[in-house]
């Protein structure tokens, strides 16, 4: 067992107590029943993603700045990490919509936001692949990841300036009792802990590609030979 | 004096190595062919020297600026013909050259000019589209040379030319230093004092003049 | 070295080629009138629905348009190879850009010119001057951001597909706010002013941000 897979091995094991704590600590609730706890793993990954794409836009901007090829490495994990835990964010929203909200899907501002991210995110993903790889890719898709993440915020703030239904933050203003917010922060620790193994991982993944297509550190030849003499 | 100074210049597309390690001089209004076959990496190498592609190793300096990290300023001295012509078709000839007068940032007087060397004043008025494929080649050769640049990197200018390809070429390329990549080895050795030989992207040498056919 | 200038070469340069070989304007007013069409029959419009179903069509209409658009400026100069050639020379990207982005905002404002009036004409719409003046507003911020990933997708395999599917998620918030501007200068629910304000915000957000980033999307 080499580093790695014993980093994912406990991230792993965290995730399977959070579970635990989730079904078997956490109490019911009164009003929603058991559906509830989805909560735990809903908001946890959305967290979780937003600190990836945060990975994005900082290896980005970054890369830019200094064509630094670990940003983009960091950048390129955070990007497939964050897709993930949007779409698990975005699926259990959904399976908890469905009995509380009566519907699947409503355009309100959270959800809406949420989409766009999902959108703006594969569309990264997208440009890396369909791109040179190597500087092109890198450049292009770092202007995308940037424009992203500025633009999430913004189509928030403009749906909610329209309408919005979403549950408002519950843990800020202690209304949540102590064994649900504990369970709770103990959820996000683990999913934090596994979203970095994850983007770790996908980090070592992306080093051992970009060398097979030397796109590794440009060795910068700095020997002034003399250059050969003309005939 | 070298204007062309380039140590171990490498480029890797992706797993493909194009270029490997090659060195080269260039002394200024010297006139160098460089000769390959298809995918030896002539393009590529003519490419790195326009500043359009960044090696992936090695150091490149032209009139002592460094070819990555200048290429902004180096670009004032650079003339490039590349395989695509590159004109708009819905412009004429004199509309295509004035434009780019307005970016290279010279007189518009220099489109007459350019046009005279290369034979096209008499087409001056008609759009790019129509011409035929041999003047759009001279059309961009004379956009390469708009802004007199210190260095003209032509590649394969002699495609489409036609019978008259090496006069036109003598006289383009007259008082300037020039890289010239080519299949045609009599060309190269009629407007060339120097050949660069190019395989599977590795330099095979300098001749002066060359008598080995393949 | 002149930035100004170079803008406005490039900005000719495609506004004459434009004119002289009529590509784009004649086929996007056909698919702007046939969007028109297409909603009708799509949403069984009739006298009493047609004011409130007409402003949906309408940015649905743009902004397809727009993506079209926006895709031919930079698909040409690819095609031609005329891009390398012009960043060759020491003019700056984000120059070559601006005259780009204002060459395809005029596009994008003869096609207004057409969708406009036939809104009125096929959903009986007033064609207000507050009407016009959210779409322009809206235009501006389109433009810079179509633009921008135009040149990006330039780039890539797949562009045709992934033109929009990078370009619509950054409209959003403008067709947001447009809407709610052309809803309520209809005579429908919503605060003009307020919307206005926002469009003008994300205009200048938007211009500035493409602007920082045409020198990472242009240079080589």
């Amino acid at each position: 067992m080499n580093r790695y897979e014993k980093w994912a091995a406990g991230a792993v094991a965290l995730m399977l107590v959070a579970g635990a704590a989730i079904f078997f600590y956490a109490p019911t609730d009164y009003l929603q029943g058991p559906v509830q706890r989805i909560f735990y793993l809903h908001v946890s990954s959305a967290i979780a993603a937003y600190g990836c794409f945060a990975v994005v836009l900082l290896g980005g901007l970054i890369y830019l700045r200094n064509e630094n090829a670990v940003a983009d490495r960091f950048a390129r994990a955070g990007a497939l990490v964050g897709v993930i835990f949007t779409t698990i964010t975005l699926v259990m929203g959904m399976l908890w919509a469905k009995p509380i909200w009566g519907t699947f899907w409503t355009w309100d501002a959270r959800l809406t936001s949420t989409l766009v991210l999902w959108i703006i995110y594969v569309g990264y993903l997208l440009v890396r692949r369909l791109a040179e790889p190597g500087r092109q890719a890198a450049r292009l898709a770092a202007v995308v990841g940037i424009f992203g993440f500025i633009d999430v915020p913004i189509v928030h703030f403009s749906v909610t300036w329209w309408r919005t239904q979403h549950p408002g933050p519950v843990i800020v203003n202690d209304a949540l009792p102590a064994a649900m917010l504990g369970t709770f922060l103990f959820t996000m620790a683990c999913t934090l802990v596994l979203a970095g193994v994850m983007v770790w991982i996908r980090y070592r993944i992306e080093t051992l590609q970009d060398e097979k297509l030397h796109l590794a550190e440009p060795v910068q030849v700095v020997t002034a030979r003399e250059p050969e003499p003309v005939p | 004096m070298s204007l062309v100074v380039g140590n171990g210049i490498t480029h890797w597309f992706g797993r493909e190595l194009a270029l490997e390690g090659v060195d080269l001089v260039i002394d200024t209004g010297e006139h160098m062919a460089v000769l390959g076959d298809n995918g030896a990496g002539k393009t590529t190498l003519l490419r790195i020297l326009s500043t359009m592609l960044r090696p992936t190793s090695g150091r490149l300096q032209i009139a002592g600026l460094d070819a990555v990290k200048e290429r902004r300023r180096l670009r004032h001295y650079l003339g490039y013909v590349a395989h695509a012509t590159g004109l708009y078709p819905a412009l004429t000839a004199a509309e295509n050259l004035e434009f780019f007068c307005d970016l290279q940032e010279v007189a518009r007087t220099r489109v007459e000019e350019a046009l005279d060397v290369v034979g096209l004043v008499p087409m001056a008025k008609r759009r790019a589209g129509e011409l035929s494929r041999g003047m759009q080649q001279r059309l961009a050769i004379a956009r390469a040379i708009l802004h007199e640049p210190r260095l003209l990197i032509l590649d394969e200018p002699d495609t489409s030319l036609g019978d008259d390809a090496a006069d036109l070429l003598t006289r383009v390329m007259r008082d300037k230093t020039v890289v010239m990549a080519t299949h045609d080895h009599a060309l190269a050795n009629r407007l060339c004092q120097r050949t660069l030989i190019l395989r599977h992207g590795r330099s095979h040498g300098t001749a002066s003049r060359l008598h080995v056919v393949k | 070295m002149n930035p100004v200038r170079v803008a406005f070469a490039v900005f000719r340069k495609d506004v004459r080629s434009e004119w002289r070989t009529r590509e784009i304007v004649p086929a996007l007013a056909q698919f702007i009138v046939l969007a028109l069409l297409i909603g009708n029959f799509g949403f069984v419009i009739d006298r009493t629905n047609a004011a409130n179903i007409a402003p949906g069509i309408l940015w649905l209409a743009l902004v397809f348009a727009g993506l079209v658009a926006f895709g031919r400026t930079f698909a040409a100069e690819r095609e031609q190879a005329s891009l390398d050639a012009m960043l060759m020379t020491p003019a700056s990207p984000v120059a070559i850009f601006a005259g780009k982005a204002l060459a395809a905002t005029a596009l994008l404002i003869v096609c207004e010119a057409v969708l406009l009036p036939a809104l009125a004409i096929f959903f009986g719409t007033p064609l207000s001057a507050d009407v016009v003046f959210a779409v322009l507003l809206a235009t501006i911020g389109m433009a810079a951001l179509g633009v921008m990933f135009a040149a990006i997708v330039a780039r890539v395999r797949a562009r045709e597909l992934m033109l929009p599917l990078l370009t619509l998620p950054l409209w959003i918030p403008f067709v947001i706010a447009g809407g709610t501007a052309v809803q309520s200068a209809m005579g429908l629910p919503g605060n003009y002013q307020e919307a206005i304000g926002l469009l003008i915000d994300f205009d200048i957000l938007f211009v500035v941000l493409t602007s920082l980033a045409a020198r990472f999307v242009l240079d080589e």
